[in-house]
C-alpha cells in the first residue's frame, strides 16, 4: 500500500494533462455555450461603465467622459425615486404574499381528487394559462375590463353599478397585476408540490386510516408537514426576486391613468432609457437594481441553505 | 362503537369530497372561462359582443372577425417571422444546450467547475437592459433577425436540467463500453447520448419554443424594421393599447376589409378575439401534444435542488 502511494500521485498529475488532452472534444462541445454567454452576458458587463459616464453615441462606450457617481446621485435625489422604489417593492411584496399560498392549496386539494382521469384532466387544464403570452394576457385584460365592451363592466352595470375603466385606474393596477399573475402561474406552481405529495410513503396514510383519521386530519398531519420544506424553499427563493419584477408585463399594462402605481423601476428604465435616450442615467438605475438583486439572491440562498439545506448553488 | 366511529368518518369524508368537487368546479371555471369566452366571442357578431350578450355561447354566429384577420397582412408576415425565429432558435438552443450539458456531465472533464461557475454567474448578474442594448448595437446586431433568434437561446436553468438528465438517465456502462470500442466524445455524443435524450429534447423544445414564441420585448427593443417584427410585438400594438391611434396599422387593415370607418371599428371589436385565438392556438396545441414532457422538465429541474 505504501509503495503504491507515490506512483499514484505522479500518475494523477500526469493524468490531469492527459485527461485534458484525451478529452479535448469536450472543450469543443462546451465552446458554443461559452461563446454565447460571453457575447450576450459578459460583453454587456463591459457596457456597464456608461453608468459612470456621460454616454454620447459619437464617442462610444469607451470614449465618453467619466462623471463618477453623478447619475446615481441624481437618481437618489429625484422626486420620483421614492415612488419608483416603493411601487416596485410593494408590487412584489403583495404579489409574493397573495400568490404564494395558492399553488399549495391547489396541490393539496388536487391530491384528494378521486379518479385518475379526472385528476389528469384537471392537471392538464390548470397548466394551460402558463402558455399564454404576456401580450395576450394583457390583451385579454384590456378586453375584459374595457369600460364599454368588457364583460366585467357588463356585470357591474347589470347590478346597477357604474362602469369603471379599470386599466386606467391607479388603484386597480396592483390587484389586476396580482390576480392575473396568479391565474397564469398558480397551476404551474403546483407541479413541485404535487411531486412532493406523490412522494409521501403510502404506509403513512394507511396507518392514519387504521387509526380512523379523516381526510382533513390526513391533510393536516401528513400533507401539510411534508409540504413545508418545499414551500419554505420556494418562498425563500421568491424573496430574492423582490426588485426583479415582471417588467414585460407591467410595461404592457401601463396606461397614462395607472402610472402612479404602474411606474416600477424596470418600466421606467425602458421608457426613459430607450424612449428618451437617457442611456447613462438609466444604465445607472439598472446597475443599482442589479446590485441589490445580486445581494438579495446571495443572502436568500444562504438563508435557504441554512434553513432547508437546499440552495441554488 | 368502533363501527359507528368508522361510519362517522366516512360521512365526514363524504362531506369533504362534495366540498372538494365544488371547489374544483369553481377553480376550473375561473381558469377556463376566460379562454372559453375568447373562443366564443371570436365567432360572434361584433354588435352582440358590444351589447354584452356573448356570455355562455356564440351569438349570431359570424366569421367576419376571422375574415378581417386573414386579410391583415402585417399580422401574417409577423406570424411567419415568429415561426422562423422560434424554429431556428429552438434548433440552435437544443444543440448548444445539449452539447454543453453533455460535456459538463462528464466527471473527468477538467475545468468543469470553472465553466459551471461561468454559466451560473449569469443567472445572478447581468449588464441590464441599457448596457446590453448598446453593446448589441456596437456589435452590429441591432435590427437583425440574428439577435431575435440568439437572444436568450441558451438558458442556464435548462442547461442544468439537461445535465442532470444526462447524468441520471444514461447509464455509465454505455460510456465505458463505447470508450473500450475506441469511440470519441463526438461519436458517443451523437450516436449514444442524442438518441437516448429524446425526452429531454422534447422538454427543451417546449420550454425554449414557448419562451421564444411568447416574447415581445426583444422585438420591441432590438428591431426597427416593421417587416422583421415577431408576432407578439405586433400583437402588443393591437391588443394592449387603449388608444386607437397606436394601433393605426391594425385599423387601416380593418378598414381595407370594411366599407366604412364605422364598419372597421365594428369589426375591430371582434377581430381582437380572433387574433388571440390565432396567436395562442399553436402554443396550446404544442402543449397538448408535449404535455407529459412539460411536467417532466420541472421534475428533473427540482431533482438537482
Amino acid at each position: 500500500m505504501r509503495l503504491s502511494g507515490k506512483p499514484k500521485t505522479i500518475k494523477k498529475k500526469k493524468s490531469l494533462a492527459a485527461a485534458m488532452r484525451d478529452n479535448w472534444q469536450l472543450y469543443i462541445l462546451v465552446l458554443p455555450a461559452v461563446i454565447y454567454f460571453l457575447v450576450f452576458n459578459y460583453l454587456p458587463l463591459y457596457g456597464i461603465q456608461i453608468a459612470f459616464k456621460d454616454y454620447k453615441a459619437v464617442e462610444g462606450i469607451a470614449g465618453s467622459a467619466w462623471v463618477g457617481l453623478k447619475h446615481f446621485k441624481n437618481f437618489f435625489n429625484a422626486y420620483y425615486f421614492k415612488r419608483l422604489l416603493s411601487n416596485t417593492l410593494l408590487l412584489n411584496v403583495y404579489y409574493l404574499l397573495w400568490s404564494f399560498p395558492v399553488p399549495l392549496i391547489l396541490a393539496i386539494f388536487l391530491n384528494q381528487i378521486r379518479g385518475k382521469k379526472r385528476k389528469r384532466f384537471i392537471q392538464t387544464s390548470i397548466y394551460v394559462p402558463y402558455f399564454i403570452s404576456t401580450v395576450v394576457l394583457a390583451g385579454m385584460l384590456y378586453i375584459f375590463l374595457s369600460p364599454t365592451s368588457g364583460i366585467l363592466n357588463f356585470a357591474r352595470t347589470a347590478m346597477g353599478l357604474k362602469a369603471i375603466d379599470f386599466m386606467s385606474e391607479a388603484a386597480a393596477f396592483r390587484p389586476i397585476y396580482i390576480i392575473s399573475g396568479i391565474w397564469q402561474a398558480a397551476g404551474y406552481g403546483t407541479i413541485l408540490y404535487i411531486a412532493t405529495l406523490t412522494g409521501i410513503d403510502p404506509s403513512l396514510y394507511e396507518a392514519a386510516e387504521i387509526d380512523g383519521a379523516s381526510i382533513w386530519q390526513k391533510i393536516r398531519f401528513i400533507d401539510i408537514p411534508s409540504l413545508i420544506p418545499t414551500a419554505m424553499m420556494v418562498f425563500i427563493l421568491d424573496c430574492g426576486k423582490m426588485l426583479a419584477s415582471d417588467t414585460n408585463k407591467a410595461l404592457v399594462m401601463q396606461t397614462p391613468g395607472n402610472i402612479p402605481t404602474s411606474d416600477i423601476i424596470g418600466v421606467y428604465v425602458y421608457n426613459v432609457g430607450l424612449g428618451s435616450g437617457q442611456f447613462s442615467y438609466t444604465a445607472a438605475i439598472g446597475l443599482f437594481v442589479n446590485i441589490i438583486n445580486f445581494i438579495l439572491i446571495i443572502s436568500v440562498n444562504q438563508v435557504s441553505k441554512r434553513m432547508t439545506d437546499v440552495g441554488l448553488f | 362503537m368502533k363501527r359507528n366511529a368508522k361510519k362517522q368518518m366516512s360521512f365526514s369524508n363524504r362531506i369533504f369530497h362534495i366540498f372538494n368537487s365544488i371547489f374544483w368546479i369553481i377553480i376550473m371555471l375561473i381558469i377556463l372561462y376566460p379562454l372559453y369566452l375568447v373562443c366564443i366571442a371570436s365567432v360572434s357578431d361584433p354588435d352582440a359582443i358590444v351589447r354584452g350578450q356573448v356570455i355562455w355561447h356564440p351569438v349570431d354566429f359570424s366569421l367576419i372577425g376571422y375574415q378581417a384577420v386573414f386579410q391583415y397582412k402585417e399580422l401574417w408576415s409577423s406570424y411567419g417571422n415568429s415561426i422562423f425565429y422560434t424554429f431556428a432558435s429552438v434548433v440552435i438552443s437544443i444543440l448548444v444546450t445539449l452539447s454543453a450539458a453533455y460535456a459538463l456531465s462528464r466527471p473527468k472533464f477538467v475545468g468543469k467547475g470553472i465553466i459551471n461557475m461561468f454559466f451560473v454567474f449569469t443567472m445572478f448578474f447581468n449588464g441590464g437592459l441599457i448596457p446590453t442594448f448598446l453593446v448589441m448595437k456596437n456589435l452590429g446586431l441591432y435590427n437583425t433577425r440574428a439577435i431575435i433568434i440568439l437572444m436568450g437561446c441558451v438558458s442556464v436553468w435548462n442547461l442544468m436540467v439537461a445535465r442532470t438528465y444526462i447524468q441520471t438517465n444514461i447509464p455509465g456502462e454505455l460510456y465505458e463500453a463505447a470508450m473500450l470500442d475506441g469511440a470519441t466524445h463526438f461519436q458517443y455524443f451523437s450516436r449514444v447520448v442524442l438518441p437516448l435524450s429524446k425526452t429531454i429534447i422534447a422538454v427543451l423544445a417546449v420550454y425554449y419554443g414557448v419562451a421564444k414564441w411568447n416574447d415581445y420585448f426583444n422585438g420591441l427593443v432590438y428591431l426597427r424594421d416593421r417587416s422583421l417584427l415577431p408576432l407578439q410585438t405586433v400583437l402588443r400594438e393591437i391588443l394592449a393599447t387603449l388608444q386607437v391611434d397606436k394601433s393605426g396599422d391594425y385599423m387601416m387593415s380593418m378598414a381595407d376589409s370594411a366599407a366604412s370607418m364605422n364598419e372597421a371599428m365594428r369589426i375591430a371589436n371582434v377581430s381582437k378575439y380572433c387574433i388571440i385565438v390565432v396567436a395562442t392556438g399553436p402554443v396550446v396545441i404544442l402543449y397538448a401534444v408535449m404535455q407529459k414532457y412539460f411536467e417532466k422538465g420541472v421534475m428533473i429541474g427540482s431533482l438537482k435542488g
